[in-house]
């Protein structure tokens, strides 16, 4: 009697364990593996918008990634090279000059919330373009998406040199509206890849790409 | 000027290894705030990345991804790319000698000191002190404010005080006296020359704490100006030294060093070799390098030098009559030879000499104008300026000060009641003193008795410049923004004098007025500065003044009665070390656990005894001794307790103690090291790095002297042993113990002049290497192989090669306790052994010794997680995330050349993190570490390299060791290109690879010692 | 070997005629009723002697390795000594219940079961030492070949530490099963003793798996028996050979010689055998089992000892005649250091204790008098460890440069790991005494029931 009642009750939570493992299962990830990890950005920056639609090409902004171990994420001053004429959607502007019109004044310069956080930061008053007395120039706290550990060391430059296409690891950052990790940045993953390209090369190109340990790790 | 830029930081993973918090650098940058989210070394990032895995998995499940934010810049200066190095060209404020600078910049901060190979005279070299100096940027104990009577002041108080009391001085006419060291600063020079001007009464006095003074007095004797004649060892063949340690601490070490190795490379048919005869108390770096040393006591030098001289007089027939000698403690024959051999190399022979006895120093210019050295190996009409001082002014401005004739002292670059004999009788005289003006970076001897305190800059932060040799004029930029409120001498004199002004206007003003006119080209002076600060130094034409050549001044002169040694005395001997100097770096932990080139002994001075002597005392290594002395003039007693140290080769009635210890503030070291519970700390009794043996010094009749007390030494009965980083110190394994004909281990090979002549395999102890292999070779090496080569021929010990390996990848400092326990971190260390020499004297071999990057690398087969695995160039990697530390590969090194991490170092100085060079990671408790032949400038120089299109050059990778090595003793490079200099090294007939016998076939080879003697000197010690 | 045909006086393996139910009653008597004064003060002792280890190793993991005496040059020293040491401990259980058995040895039988529980506590306690000797030991499992995202970075086969996983493991698993394998009739006996339905009889009922102890089951049973010892017998040779591999694949001089296996294995079975004999001894006093373990297998054993001993002596000498025949400086430096070196007295008291020592056992006045025994037998447990300890340090404290030879000094927290270790194994031992018969009720009986003339062995 008992022992069927015993029974019972472990084959009940062991089915219990084993649906909730599966459902939990998604989920599990060695330590330090972050595949997926969206961050919320200070700025709604949108690479569709801008690597995607607008076609910038990525070293435009990333210009690091082609002379340094970093891409770099471009200063305030690279997006004003755009955004000190580009302040809002076009659409905004177009019902503002057509508002305007109707009341007969000035079409007033309308700024989006989100370029808004830019002049801030430079501390400079959008209207005038002068440093704005109040305010004190902060730079931006972007978030850092794709990390690698502190012991490994990832060099942009080779990798551009030999013509590999920036999506190849970071994915398809020109169909994000938030750029997102996709890869696992697994020491796997890139061992692997290196191992590939050294049969087949890069865009038709050979390449040497080491699986030394010392490429990364020193 | 990238650092003049108002500049953000983009915060680089690589800063986040090991670099500070916002809180903690804000404070250091002003407007330059070095800002990241996650601010956890690279060994926490280990332990929380690589450790804890199994558990991580299972709690990842529900983890994120730590929030690592990313500032980029707000305005981007055009000349950065963040990431990059960035190199500056300067100059060395390491000591008085002005050695050219290549800084290394990394994201607004130097990581880097090396030296420049366009600088004429240091080309290239930089010393150990010299690549340590970067450390005292990242000092958080400098005074980073004015003080005011030990108070922090702001510079608008300090300035208004000063300047009021200045002006009634100056209308009453008030003496006001500016001591300095040797100002090597020709812009500084005049700067305080006019800011004396007004001053009715007021004197500029120079000296230098370790005095060459007599050699100046001697040079205004014989050619009437007092100038430091510029030794051109490079083209010197026969090379006399008495007491000069001239490779390792005397003037000028680095350029003497490059001078010299020039010298010692066997070259031309018949090979030649420069002959090197060394006459001194102590056993020194330049000694241990001689092909005949002899030990002499204090005394003893002057009656060598008399006989010699007498010698060399008689061949020239110059009047020179050195007075009746006492029989000269060296076999006549031999002085003979020597001066016979001196006279056959006229115009290409040398003498030299560190003593304070202006009469010896005259005797010596007597020697060296009858060898017809002037003009050819002595340059007096393009002097030196690395030394000014002088005693006599130094005297005088003690007397003064004691009578309390001096209305206001400024002090520069000195600390006189550390380095004066009666330190506290000065600190007294200074109290009484109305205005008292320091302008030390730290709270030091003399600073805490400054009324006020104005803290200079490190050289890093300043605009200056630097004449070293009269017409190389050399240019110091800042390298960062400036960390606190210190502030530049020159700018303080120029607020003060009423006419502020940046430090960057001066020196520019200066070089328009003084400099620029003295140009060889017709460059207009934009483009002469620009040159200027790009290559760091420029050559113009000397101002020196004028000499008359050598004239009857030796006549007449007499070597000095010497007092005869009283039975159960010794003759003290004091000395600086290569890391301390004077005293100046005693806030360098780099320094202080730098094991002494010729000692090996770290964190301390110490007594040191010949081994005999030693016997006769009944004293053993470490046992505490106490040095007592009566100062023949006051006739006051000084007492001092320290360690005793065998040291062989030094002379029997000598003690030699170090100078430059026991520094105020040296107690911070306290806790320097891991604390655990059988951990002890690394200061003395006294709480302090040493103890300073300033008051034996003697300051009278015009000179500093440094030798030649009388001290009694007695048995505390305490012993404190020393922590030295090696315990044997013989060739020759321990004679009760030694198998048959196996006393001599065949690690360093060694021959003699005449015998490499005959056979240049002479020396070759045949390493009996297996040349038949059972397996095929596993390690293709179809691209480069990298390779290393160091010639034992031009090293001399210097211990460079450490500090540069120390700054470029990150080795931490343990501590005296943890050096005592053998467990110190330096990847390269330089193996010094003795040997017994000709005439019963003693040999010293240095033999740097590093990863050997074995091709059947011993510690890769025994590694269970293939943490340390050969890679297909040649080196033996070590991967410390993957490392468990089972320390199965250090035990299994032939070598012993790993070093394993016992605990987490201590890394909370935040500011000093500053140093951690981004490139290379900071290793985690429990992990092995070692040489990786600076694989981080590898594959920089290969992808830089790929960037540009180009081949990877054979000079293109040098690694730190090398880069620095004044001696240029080391070669690197491809062994798979014929072309590389490492590649014709391999091939030399003194190639050979320490215990090749085992078969592990190590990439790092040496090239063979070769001394300069008749061919039995080194068939003797062969087999 | 010792007594392989049986004599026709050669006096029974039990001493005092027992029957077979005395047998269980005093073999069992342990078992029941309150543990005597002796034993509570002796479980005392040594658990506080692990909890002092446990607190030295809990600081080592917090502070770091660095808290052992170790240095850049003697990487390895007490805790690799240790390990050592305890693995040897174990080959006598091994060796007594597998080899003898198969050697048809009938006096084993009083001893086996002890044996064999000290071989799995000795190993527990080796186990140890090679996990918290390591720098990163929460990265222990990086030994096992376990599937990672590395891009396929396993482990090393080719290194003897590599070995020493796979060759432990197994000894490990072989002993346990072997040990309970021949534990399940006498649980069974005990259950079937015990009164009523508590707890402690639905254990014994759980763990002796049914037995029921009709012919059928014990010819299965003493198959299975077979199958394992001859399983065990090997293990007893590879493990410590492995073990000396750590050290013979290395080439540090005094370390790099073919010599070791064997050698390994002789130190091994010698010490272990001391340490069956230590304990044994111990026992038959403390639990009255004076007629089961009689002077006869006291004086077996002595001969094991003695043997053993003498091969040891050999090996020692050995390694010396081959430095100097060798001819190689480094090599014969190694030796001579080992000898008369800063470690000499080592040396001296590792030959004294190992080789001098057990000569004694000529004498059949020695081997009977059991305070003897028992004092030589603890001089051979001293010196053993001192073997292990002079192999290890004295070849790595001089080796190949000068410059870096260096000393070594053991600090408190590694003799705190020592005595922890020795701790937990008389904590075990003494709960196994206490807890389970430590005599193999249903062998000895089979010796019994017979009288000392017939052949063949428990069948």
């Amino acid at each position: 009697m008992t022992g069927r009642i015993v029974t019972i009750i472990l084959s009940v939570g062991l089915a219990l364990g084993a649906t909730l493992l599966a459902t939990r299962a998604s989920a599990i990830r060695l330590t330090g593996i972050h595949q997926g990890y969206e961050p919320v950005q200070p700025i709604a920056f949108s690479h569709r918008l801008h690597a995607g639609d607008l076609q910038v090409p990525c070293l435009y902004c990333h210009s690091g990634a082609g002379s340094s171990r970093y891409a770099g994420i471009p200063a305030v001053t690279t997006c004003m090279n755009c955004h000190r004429f580009v302040t809002t959607t076009f659409g905004a502007v177009r019902a503002e000059d057509d508002l305007a019109r109707q009341e007969n004044r000035k079409p007033r310069l309308l700024i989006s919330p989100e370029l808004q956080k830019l002049y801030d930061a430079l501390g400079i008053d959008p209207v005038s373009g002068l440093p704005a007395p109040d305010k004190t120039p902060s730079p931006i706290a972007w978030v850092k998406v794709h990390n690698v550990p502190a012991f490994t060391y990832f060099d942009h430059r080779g990798h551009v040199t030999a013509g590999v296409p920036c999506q190849q690891c970071h994915g398809p950052v020109e169909t994000m509206e938030r750029v997102r990790q996709v890869e696992t940045l697994s020491m796997g993953w890139c061992v692997n890849c290196h191992r590939q390209v050294n049969r087949t090369g890069v865009g038709g190109k050979r390449v040497n790409a080491s699986i030394d340990c010392v490429t990364c790790h020193y | 000027m990238p650092t003049q830029n108002r500049k953000r930081y983009w915060k680089s993973r690589e800063e986040r290894d090991g670099a500070p918090d916002p809180a903690a650098t804000d404070r250091e940058f002003f407007d330059t705030p070095a800002v990241t989210g996650a601010a956890y070394t690279t060994r926490r990032g280990f332990l929380t990345a690589a450790g804890f895995g199994l558990a991580g998995a299972a709690l990842s499940s529900c983890s994120r991804a730590p929030v690592v934010q990313a500032i980029p810049y707000l305005v981007q200066p055009e000349e950065v790319t963040p990431g990059r190095p960035y190199f500056y060209a300067s100059t060395c404020g390491g000591c008085s000698a002005g050695c050219g600078l290549i800084v290394r910049n990394r994201d607004g901060r130097p990581v880097k000191l090396e030296g420049n190979p366009d600088h004429p005279a240091s080309r290239g070299g930089l010393c150990a002190a010299g690549q340590a100096s970067i450390l005292g940027l990242y000092d958080s104990q400098r005074l980073t404010a004015p003080m005011r009577d030990g108070q922090r002041a702001s510079w608008a108080d300090v300035d208004g005080a000063i300047r009021t009391t200045l002006d009634d001085i100056r209308t009453q006419g008030g003496a006001v006296r500016f001591l300095t060291g040797t100002v090597t600063s020709p812009t500084v020079r005049s700067l305080i020359g006019a800011f004396l001007k007004p001053f009715p009464n007021a004197r500029h006095v120079a000296y230098d704490a370790l005095s060459t003074s007599a050699l100046l007095d001697a040079c205004e004797q014989t050619h009437g100006a007092r100038v430091l004649p510029r030794l051109r060892f490079d083209r010197a063949e026969v090379i006399v030294s008495f007491d000069a340690d001239f490779l390792g601490t005397w003037i000028s070490p680095v350029e003497y060093t490059v001078g010299y190795s020039a010298g010692r490379t066997l070259r031309g048919d018949p090979p030649r070799l420069s002959y090197h005869a060394q006459f001194e108390s102590r056993m020194s770096l330049t000694g241990g390098r001689a092909d005949w040393r002899i030990a002499l006591a204090p005394a003893e030098i002057g009656i060598v030098i008399g006989h010699l001289a007498e010698r060399l007089a008689r061949m020239a027939d110059m009047p020179l009559a050195p007075g009746a000698l006492p029989p000269a403690p060296v076999p006549a024959a031999r002085l003979d030879e020597l001066a016979d051999r001196l006279w056959r190399a006229r115009g290409r022979s040398l003498v030299v000499c560190a003593s304070q006895d202006t009469s010896l120093q005259v005797l010596c210019n007597a020697m060296n104008h009858a060898v017809g050295a002037y003009g050819t190996t002595i340059d007096v009409e393009r002097p030196s300026y690395q030394r000014a001082g002088n005693d006599r002014d130094l005297e005088a401005l003690r007397d003064e000060l004691s009578a309390g004739g001096v209305a206001a002292l400024f002090i520069a670059g000195v600390n006189p009641v550390y380095d004066l004999p009666d330190g506290d009788g000065l600190a007294q005289a200074l109290r009484t003193v109305p205005l008292v003006i320091s302008f030390a970076d730290h709270v030091d001897e003399t600073s805490s008795v400054a009324r006020y305190v104005c803290p200079d800059r490190h050289f890093l932060e300043c605009w200056s410049d630097t004449e070293a040799v009269a017409g190389v004029v050399s240019l110091t930029q800042p390298v960062i923004r400036p960390l606190g409120e210190s502030r530049q001498l020159i700018e303080s004199l120029a607020v003060w004098s009423g006419a502020p002004m940046s430090a960057c206007d001066l020196v520019r003003a200066h070089w328009t007025q003084q400099i620029y006119p003295r140009r060889r080209t017709d460059a207009p002076f934009r483009d002469f500065w620009e040159r200027a600060v790009h290559d760091g130094v420029v050559e113009v034409t000397p101002d020196a003044p004028a000499v008359r050549p050598f004239g009857e001044a030796a006549r007449g002169v007499m070597v000095p009665e010497a007092p005869p040694l009283p039975d159960g005395d010794f003759a003290l001997v004091l000395y600086p070390t290569v890391g301390m100097l004077d005293g100046r770096h005693a806030h360098n932990p780099w320094l202080h656990e730098l094991p002494d080139p010729t000692t090996k002994v770290t964190w301390d001075n110490y007594a040191s005894f010949s081994p005999e002597a030693a016997g006769r005392i009944g004293i053993a290594d470490g046992d505490v001794v106490r040095l007592e002395s009566s100062d023949g003039l006051t006739g006051a007693t000084k007492v001092i307790e320290l360690s005793a140290h065998l040291q062989p080769g030094q002379h029997d009635r000598v003690v030699a103690v170090a100078l430059g210890y026991g520094r105020m503030g040296t107690d911070r070291f306290a806790k320097v090291g891991p604390q655990w519970i059988e951990g002890r700390t690394t200061v003395g009794t006294n709480g302090l790095i040493g103890v300073s043996a300033a008051g034996f010094r003697t300051l009278a009749n015009g000179v500093l002297r440094d030798t030649g007390r009388l001290v009694r030494v007695t048995k505390t009965g305490r012993t404190r042993p020393l922590a030295a980083t090696q315990s044997h110190h013989m060739i020759a394994v321990p004679a009760a113990l030694a198998p048959a004909g196996g006393a001599r281990r065949p690690i360093v090979e060694e021959t003699t002049l005449a015998a490499y002549v005959k056979d240049p395999t002479a020396g070759s102890l045949g390493h009996a290497e297996p040349t038949a292999d059972l397996w095929p070779p596993d390690h293709p090496y179809t691209g480069h192989r990298w390779a290393m080569v160091v010639d034992l021929n031009a090293c001399t010990g210097c211990a460079a090669c450490v500090i540069g390996c120390q700054v470029e990848n990150n080795v931490p400092v343990v501590g005296r306790d943890e050096v005592r326990r053998h467990r110190e971190m330096h990847w390269i260390r330089i193996d010094r052994y003795y040997a017994d020499g000709d005439d019963g004297g003693v040999d010293v071999i240095h033999q740097p010794m590093l990863c050997q990057h074995c091709e059947h690398a011993s510690c890769e087969v025994v590694c269970p997680v293939l943490a340390t695995v050969h890679s297909s160039e040649g080196l033996n990697q070590q991967i410390y995330n993957r490392c468990v530390g089972t320390r199965y590969c250090a035990n299994n090194c032939p070598y012993k050349v790993r070093r394993f991490n016992w605990f987490d170092y201590p890394r909370e100085d935040r500011l000093q993190n500053l140093v951690l060079n981004p490139d290379v990671v900071v290793r985690s408790r429990g992990v092995m570490e070692k040489c990786s032949m600076c694989i981080q400038r590898i594959q920089n120089a290969r992808i830089e390299a790929a960037r540009l299109g180009q081949p990877l050059g054979p000079n293109a990778v040098e690694t730190a060791c090398q880069q620095s090595c004044p001696a240029r003793a080391i070669t690197f490079g491809d062994a798979n290109d014929p072309e590389s200099p490492v590649s014709q090294a391999r091939t030399s007939p003194r190639y050979f690879r320490v215990l090749a016998e085992l078969n592990v076939k190590p990439a790092v080879g040496y090239l063979r010692l070769v001394r300069h003697r008749p061919e039995d000197g080194g068939e003797r010690r062969h087999g | 070997m010792a007594d392989m045909d049986v004599g026709a006086l050669r006096p029974p393996l039990i001493a005092g005629h027992k029957t077979l139910a005395q047998v269980t009653e005093d073999v069992c008597a342990p078992m029941d009723g309150r543990p005597t004064a002796l034993w509570w003060i002796g479980l005392a002792i040594s658990v506080l002697a692990l909890s002092l280890g446990v607190a030295a190793v809990w600081y080592m993991f917090v502070t770091g390795i660095g808290t052992w005496g170790l240095n850049r040059t003697v990487g390895w020293a007490l805790a690799i000594t240790n390990f050592v040491f305890w693995i040897g401990i174990g080959h006598a259980g091994t060796l007594i219940s597998a080899i003898l058995f198969l050697l048809r040895q009938r006096w084993r039988t009083s001893v086996n079961r002890a044996a064999e529980a000290m071989t799995i506590f000795a190993v527990i306690c080796a186990a140890i030492f090679p996990v918290i000797h390591m720098g990163r030991a929460w990265l222990a499992y990086w030994m096992f070949p376990v599937p990672n995202m590395r891009g396929s970075l396993w482990v090393n086969f080719l290194s003897p530490l590599m070995w020493d996983v796979f060759a432990i493991s197994t000894y490990f698993t072989i002993s346990l099963v072997f040990w309970y394998v021949g534990l399940i009739p006498d649980l069974a006996t005990v259950r079937d003793r015990i009164r009523g339905n508590g707890p402690r009889k639905r254990l014994f009922s759980f763990f002796s798996l049914g037995w029921s102890g009709s012919a059928r089951t014990w010819h299965h049973y003493e198959a299975v028996y077979l199958l394992l010892a001859a399983l065990g017998t090997p293990l007893v040779i590879s493990v410590h050979s492995i073990v000396s591999m750590d050290f013979a694949t290395s080439l540090i001089p005094g370390w790099h010689t073919t010599i070791f296996p064997p050698y390994f294995v002789a130190g091994a079975i010698f010490s272990g055998m001391a340490m069956v004999l230590t304990l044994m001894l111990v026992a038959r006093k403390t639990m009255r089992l004076e007629d089961y373990i009689t002077l006869r297998h006291v004086d077996v054993m002595t001969k094991f000892v003695l043997f053993t001993g003498s091969l040891v002596g050999l090996a020692y000498g050995t390694e010396f005649f081959i430095a100097f025949y060798s001819g190689n400086p480094y090599e014969q430096f190694a030796y001579t250091n080992r000898a008369f070196g800063p470690f000499g007295w080592a040396f001296a008291i590792m030959v004294i204790c190992n080789v001098v020592l057990p000569q004694l056992f000529w004498s059949k006045r020695v081997r009977t008098n059991l305070a003897v025994v028992f004092v030589i037998s603890l001089c051979v447990n001293v010196g053993m460890w001192f073997e292990r300890f002079v192999i290890i340090v004295t070849s790595l404290h001089r080796d190949y440069l000068p410059s870096s030879w260096a000393d070594y000094t053991p600090t408190m927290i590694e003799y705190a790991t020592l005595i922890g270790s020795f701790g937990l194994f008389f904590t075990c031992f003494l709960l196994f005494c206490r807890f389970l018969p430590m005599i193999a009720i249903g062998e000895v009986k089979s010796v019994v029931a017979h009288d000392a003339r017939s052949t063949g062995g428990p069948r």
